[in-house]
């Protein structure tokens, strides 16, 4: 039995190491409010899941390693309580994973609903994306312009992004800013977020849509809330 | 296609309809000529099956020889190899379809193919892997072994078992029609076909290809009454439902499952070709809407994964206590396990639809049942496990596979419910990482497969297997699946989207997609080449390898295991032997002693 617990502890160090190791996404930082959420949320998944699944490969193979070829086996006997006891374990494991993604599911960052306060709208950037094959294009209806394949949203302001189709579906992915919606026509889905650090990152369209799909993708622009005015205002000269 | 009817479309309307009506005509045709060959209605099932029962008067002779044999037989042993045969060649273009994709993606930009071969490559290794190989191949392990393990004589409905097998060879053509017919462009609708895009598409190929899913759906249907009927109604006499064997137990929820959603696939694709060629509005905007499908096809797809993973299942319950001298923990929770994942899986489909925009509240009891869903199947793997300890294993080809089975499915199980927390399946959704998931279960199935095909490769051949290969097999088989699928998980983390032909991005970490992509076309061509070294395996064994010389080849009686399939391998020899070898297999003299092998 000893030996069997020295084994687990090394798993248990090893996996802890290989976490750290093998997650760069958890040490880049987070761009935006639903980023941060959803990826907080993944990494205590997989801070659960990680070991527990070292453990049970690990279990398996010294169960490999220990009983091949041995001389004593023992014949299989039922054991009611055992059964009992996986099933309600598993159950609670998979309760708390219910009910953290809940949690984070039921805010606005991750979920977005229609219905929101007149003072958060005010302050809030509105744009409609449309996906199209294979293109993407960006209204601001409130200040009346439209880019083709860069969409520029102020930082750390309020973003809704309403998003539709033209012809068939197709996918809204900025995995950078956590952000994922399917733009289906006939139908306006929407997203909110804050996008907390400048940069750029890529928008990728990830519901397959014919020849095109792995071309459609557009370029995303956080910058302050300076720049952004100012790249409407040069929009609308163009315009 | 439909509202501003240009001529091209008008002529590609009129082509498409033509065709459509000419296929079905020329399919009705051969299952009425099929229904008619002279031999199908006077055959007489050689029912040479009993195993202790031991009613035996009937002997091979009766069967025709030759092609002809094969090509009318009703003998569920028979059609169980014609399933194998058939679902060897399917997976054999599935493979090959893969890896010239995999190839393509060795760096970013189309280098070797277009991206329309590309889609239509995507398109057909989906749909044949999981239409024409893996319910085939379950059902070619089902036709052979059911009735030997519940001591049937046949199936029940025999002429029903031949058809259901016939309608697969037009589906696959059918299918596969866009690649051979000259001058229309093969199917790029993804597996998922989902709509608009599945309607928009002009070629007529996509309707073909949807007439030969309806053939594969009525195929198994067909099947899967058989299999119901069989199990509730031809059992021996000492076979009640208390000790039933494991595997029919998984056959027969299959086939529950089967006929609660293949139906429904099937009228969803009428009704998808009814849009694509009459102008219907089921799936349109305005009409149903897109998302209609979506519904339908899901609430088949779901049950669909479970249809090709719970006989896999049933497999490794049934092989992997035999290689570990002791009988299956806790058979009754496996069985409940298998009753419960049957009854859950339709209640689980929106969790492929959680970013489409769905009400929110729904989504979570979707997120709920989903993580439900996870219990039966960790309840599965932990019983396999206390079976294997305190045991006596014997690493013989059929257990590496088995336990290679079980490592693969607990990390598609982990992955799997990151998929059904919400908020982590919006980032990861339509990435590699839900390809990586499914893969690892789905090379969970083939391990399952494998580990049957050796298994039971003394009783249907009468001949061993060569174990070295069968060894590097494994070898070669695991490393590529750990290494082409892990790849795919830290490519979905990454962000890349699943079916992409190119992925020369401006900005997206092009350097790590291609390294990444790379290690999983190393793992697909170690996959490849451990799938020709058992092609050599199984063709060069079955012709020229040693007989066996036991009827109890892995000497399963002293741990007292032996199940009645080899008890009617047992009176199969005895018979063989003293009507002078009626199954023509000429009995080597110069015995190689095989018996190492169960050691
Ligand atoms: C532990 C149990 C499982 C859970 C919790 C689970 C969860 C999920 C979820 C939530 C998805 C949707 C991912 C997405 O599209 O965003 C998914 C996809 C998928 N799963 Fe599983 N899964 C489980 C077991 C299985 C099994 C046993 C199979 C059998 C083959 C399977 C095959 C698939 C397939 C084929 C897809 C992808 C379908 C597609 O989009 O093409 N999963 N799984
Ligand atoms: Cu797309
Ligand atoms: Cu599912």
């Amino acid at each position: 039995m000893n030996r069997v617990k020295q084994l687990l502890l090394g798993l248990g160090f090893a996996v802890i190491g290989m976490s750290i190791v093998a997650l760069p996404v958890a040490a880049a930082g987070y761009d935006s409010t639903t980023e941060a959420l959803i990826q907080s949320l993944n990494l205590k998944l997989l801070y659960v899941a990680v070991p527990i699944t070292i453990l049970v490969e690990g279990i398996l193979i010294y169960t490999v390693w220990r009983f091949r070829n041995n001389d004593d086996p023992k014949p299989t006997k039922e054991n009611r309580r055992l059964e009992i006891t996986w099933t309600v374990a598993t159950a609670i494991i998979l309760l708390f994973v219910g009910v953290a993604s809940y949690q984070v599911l039921a805010l606005p960052a991750v979920t977005a609903t229609p219905q929101v306060t007149d003072s958060e709208q005010a302050n809030a950037t509105e744009v409609t994306v449309v996906g199209q094959q294979f293109l993407w294009t960006f209204k601001y209806p409130e200040e009346n312009v439209t880019s083709r394949g860069t969409l520029v949203l102020p930082a750390n302001r309020t973003v809704y992004l309403n998003i539709t189709s033209r012809d068939v579906i197709h996918s809204v992915h900025i995995p950078e800013l956590g952000l994922k919606q399917d733009a289906v026509p006939g139908q306006y889905n929407l997203l909110r977020t804050t996008p907390t650090s400048q940069g750029t990152y890529q928008l990728y369209c990830a519901e397959y849509c014919g020849v095109g799909h792995s071309q459609m993708t557009a370029t995303v622009k956080v910058v302050s809330y300076d720049e952004y005015q100012q790249w409407l205002e040069d929009q609308k000269q163009s315009q | 296609m439909i509202s501003g009817l240009t001529p091209l479309a008008v002529t590609s309307v009129t082509t498409s309809v033509a065709l459509t009506v000419s296929m079905g005509l020329v399919l009705v045709a051969m299952i009425v000529w099929l229904a008619r060959v002279e031999d199908i209605r006077s055959y007489v099932p050689a029912s040479d099956i009993g195993g202790g029962a031991g009613q035996t008067e009937y002997g091979h002779e009766e069967k025709p020889g030759g092609i002809t044999r094969w090509l009318t037989t009703v003998d569920h042993k028979d059609i169980g190899v014609l399933y194998g045969v058939y679902s060897v060649i399917t997976l054999a273009w599935g493979g090959l379809s893969v890896l010239i994709m995999r190839t393509e993606l060795l760096d970013p930009p189309a280098t070797l193919i277009q991206s329309t071969t590309y889609n239509a490559l995507l398109t057909s290794h989906g749909i044949t892997l999981l239409f024409l190989f893996g319910t085939p191949i379950l059902a070619a392990f089902a036709n052979y072994f059911v009735p030997l393990l519940i001591g049937a004589d046949d199936m029940a409905f025999p002429r029903i078992n031949s058809i259901a097998f016939w309608l697969l060879p037009p589906g696959a053509l059918l299918i596969w029609a866009g690649f051979f017919i000259p001058g229309i462009a093969p199917s790029q609708t993804s597996w998922t076909m989902y709509t608009p895009l599945s309607i928009q598409q002009p070629s007529p190929a996509v309707d073909l290809m949807l007439l030969g899913l309806h053939l594969t759906g009525v195929s198994a249907t067909m099947g899967a009454i058989n299999f119901i009927a069989t199990i509730f109604t031809e059992r021996a006499e000492e076979v009640d439902w208390a000790n039933l064997d494991i595997f029919s137990w998984t056959v027969l929820t299959q086939s529950g499952l089967i006929l609660f959603s293949f139906p429904l696939l099937g009228s969803a694709l009428v009704m998808l070709l009814l849009d694509r060629n009459f102008g219907t509005t089921f799936f349109t905007v305005g009409g149903g809407g897109p998302l209609l499908w979506q519904n339908l096809f899901w609430f088949f797809g779901h049950p669909e994964v479970y249809i090709i993973v719970l006989p896999p299942m049933g497999l490794i319950s049934i092989i992997l206590p035999k290689f570990s001298g002791r009988k299956l923990f806790g058979f009754k929770f496996v069985v409940y396990s298998t009753l419960a994942i049957g009854v859950l899986s339709f209640g689980v489909w929106a969790h492929h639809m959680f970013a489409t925009g769905m009400d929110p509240r729904l989504r979570a009891s979707f997120m709920a049942v989903t993580l439900a869903i996870a219990v039966p199947s960790a309840v599965k793997t932990f019983n396999w496990m206390t079976t294997m300890w305190n045991g006596r294993l014997r690493l013989t080809a059929p257990m590496l596979f088995c336990i290679g089975f079980v490592s693969l499915f607990i990390i598609g199980g982990v992955t799997g419910v990151f998929l059904a927390s919400i908020p982590v399946d919006l980032v990861l959704t339509d990435t590699y990482y839900v390809v990586g998931h499914f893969h690892f279960i789905l090379m969970a199935i083939l391990t399952a497969v494998f580990a049957g095909v050796y298994y039971w490769f003394p009783l249907y051949t009468g001949k061993w297997y060569q174990r070295g290969l069968a060894k590097w097999h494994f070898w070669l088989f695991m490393i590529g699946s750990n290494l082409t699928f892990f790849a795919m998980i830290l490519l979905g983390y990454a962000g890349m989207p699943r079916r992409y032909a190119t992925y020369n991005v401006d900005i997206g970490p092009v350097a790590q997609f291609t390294d990444l992509h790379q290690v999983a076309t190393l793992g697909a061509y170690l996959i490849g080449l451990s799938g020709i070294i058992f092609l050599w395996n199984i063709v060069q064994s079955w012709l020229e390898g040693p007989p066996v010389q036991s009827s109890d080849p892995w000497e399963l009686a002293e741990d007292g295991l032996l199940t009645n399939e080899w008890q009617w391998f047992d009176h199969q020899r005895e018979t063989a032997i003293t009507d002078g070898g009626a199954e023509s297999e000429e009995t080597d003299t110069d015995t190689d002693d095989n018996s190492e092998e169960t050691a």
